[in-house]
């Protein structure tokens, strides 16, 4: 039960170095909201890459690069798999054994999520059964005790930390995304800590006036942090495309040595978020990704 | 129909497998080559398809061209029924409102299970490591027909998979519903670049039922690591028309990134 987080009101803008430092720890179980290309919490993730955090276990769910480079940096060493993508660099620790995985599925860590948000210790659901994938994951098959059948049971994610990147925020916490979502309000209730990056920060006033447009509450976050470009190199909808070269260069590290190459290069090289964008990025092709994100329709 | 010559593989299984989704039902789209298959099959066969994606988008006109990557992206959401998330999108899933499911695979067995996980080795030191269900786990056990597509070769169609991730028809008749999974769902069609293939009703068993135009079945046949049934009329599968082709080429992947070029 998430009876510890705080329901006052109090500011909680910090530096993306002051709320990694102050949310997550060495052996955290880390999840996070949507993909590397879509408004994924990347700069967040270089920020734990940058600070060294040891032993994380890593929720994978819809996970390309992301996964690749925190384990390349040596913070992840346990994986809980839903989908597990881009190639050799992170398939290659996996066969070496230098990461352990568990075998999920995007559906059954979004209902690990469900359960943990419902204050439930676990979720029944009609899938993983039959297969390699239920054998090799933590879930349980039982009679159900009102019709009979088989049903599989999934145990709750309770993470000790959630990160997610969304279009707008409050000094408070208040949060909007706009498009879809993985599980965003479900992670955000489940986890001890949140850590919520934000494209814009806005009045809280313009939440009490669209609160509709509110997917996450304030109550349920622990630190915002002022990151515009957050997902770099993937897009935000309806604020900027992704940098598919940028990408691609990523979809192409497989040694340790190109890996470290690229750890010195964009992560550790760089102070904070703000300079990787200055020095490394630059204004031409961040421009050039605002103006390529022509779909506007749903996302004001 | 107008067929041609010069052709690939991918752009054959993209074309069969579109007609055979139908108008005015749901599909749950995989990632890759399920999402180039339902925009044909919105563009030339089935313009009020519902298209399903994982991450929360219900019935979407996805924008072309087609580009790799921008799953969950705005043109790939783009004027949308509903914008929800992953529960609910395999909710929908679960509650029997989907008709078709669509993914691919690395390996296939005779009763249509598919593996998308790892190839040799063990679970805990594969061969070679690949990206896992993602979601088709929930597709294969809870639409009503779930197509797979995948190339004809060998060591995809096996005798026995080095991982099952998602089911088929586990070991045969009534084993689904055993297991737990809903009653009535199941995999449908299997889409190769040589054939399609169906489930024999009693056995369970893959059932070969077409074959391309110019491929005999005794070479569909020597394309797999094990017998399939096949139909009394094995019907002709049609490459690919000019129409297809020019959709595919012209409006849906210029790029070529996904259907690739003719040899």
């Amino acid at each position: 039960m998430q009876v510890h987080k705080s329901r006052e009101p109090v500011e909680k803008l910090v530096t993306e170095d002051e709320a990694v430092s102050r949310c997550v720890a060495d052996g955290d179980y880390v999840a996070y909201d949507f993909s590397s290309l879509t408004r994924g919490p990347q700069a967040l993730v270089r920020e734990i890459i940058r600070q060294h955090k040891r032993n994380l276990w890593i929720c994978a769910e819809f996970t390309l690069h992301d996964s690749s480079l925190l384990v390349g940096a040596g913070c992840v060493d346990r994986i809980d798999v839903g989908f597990l993508g881009y190639g050799n660099y992170i398939g290659r620790a996996v066969v070496e054994g230098r990461v352990q995985v568990f075998e999920w599925t995007n559906g059954a860590l979004a209902f690990r999520m469900l359960a943990g948000a419902r204050g439930i210790p676990f979720m029944p659901m009609r899938n993983l059964l039959g297969t390699d994938t239920f054998l090799q994951s933590g879930a349980k098959v039982v009679e159900d005790p009102f019709g009979g059948d088989a049903v599989c049971l999934v145990p709750a994610l309770n993470p000790d930390v959630f990160l997610v990147h969304v279009h707008q925020a409050d000094v408070y916490g208040n949060a909007r995304i706009f498009g879809t979502n993985l599980f965003a309000l479900e992670g955000a209730m489940a986890s001890k800590k949140v850590i919520v990056s934000a494209e814009e920060i806005i009045e809280p006033l313009e939440f009490r006036k669209e609160p509709a447009k509110t997917t996450i509450p304030y109550f349920l976050v622990s630190a915002v942090v002022h990151l515009p470009f957050g997902a770099y190199p993937g897009g935000v909808p309806g604020r900027y495309e992704l940098d598919v070269e940028h990408i691609q260069h990523l979809n192409e590290i497989e040694t340790e040595d190109h890996m470290r190459g690229y750890l010195d290069s964009c992560v550790y090289s760089v102070g904070n978020h703000a300079e990787f964008l200055g020095r490394r990025v630059g204004w031409k092709r961040l421009t050039d990704m605002v103006c390529r994100a022509s779909i506007k329709e749903g996302y004001g | 129909m107008d067929n041609v010559a010069g052709f690939t593989d991918t752009e054959l299984m993209i074309c069969a497998a579109a007609r055979l989704l139908e108008d005015r039902k749901t599909v749950f789209v995989g990632w890759g080559i399920p999402q180039v298959v339902a925009l044909l099959a919105e563009k030339l066969y089935a313009p009020n398809l519902v298209q399903v994606f994982e991450f929360g988008a219900i019935g979407p006109q996805s924008l072309t061209p087609f580009v790799r990557g921008t799953m969950g992206g705005p043109s790939n959401i783009y004027r949308s029924l509903q914008w929800t998330n992953m529960n609910w999108a395999f909710s929908y899933a679960a509650t029997g409102y989907l008709d078709y499911g669509m993914i691919g695979a690395l390996q296939v067995d005779a009763y249509g299970n598919v593996n998308s996980t790892l190839l040799g080795g063990t679970y805990d030191r594969p061969g070679r490591r690949f990206p896992g269900s993602g979601g088709g786990n929930e597709v294969a056990s809870l639409c009503w027909k779930t197509i797979v597509v995948l190339k004809h070769e060998p060591r995809r169609f096996v005798q026995r998979l080095d991982f099952m991730t998602s089911p088929g028809y586990l070991t045969g008749p009534r084993a689904r519903e055993r297991a737990g999974l809903p009653r009535g769902t199941g995999p449908y069609r299997v889409v190769t670049s040589q054939a399609v293939f169906g489930f024999d009703e009693e056995t369970k068993h893959m059932l070969l039922l077409g074959a391309l135009r110019g491929i005999a079945k005794d070479q569909v046949i020597r394309g797999m690591s094990f017998q399939p049934m096949v139909a009394e009329k094995v019907e002709i599968v049609e490459p690919p028309t000019q129409e297809e082709l020019r959709v595919l080429r012209e409006e849906i992947d210029p790029a070529r990134m996904i259907i690739g070029r003719p040899a």
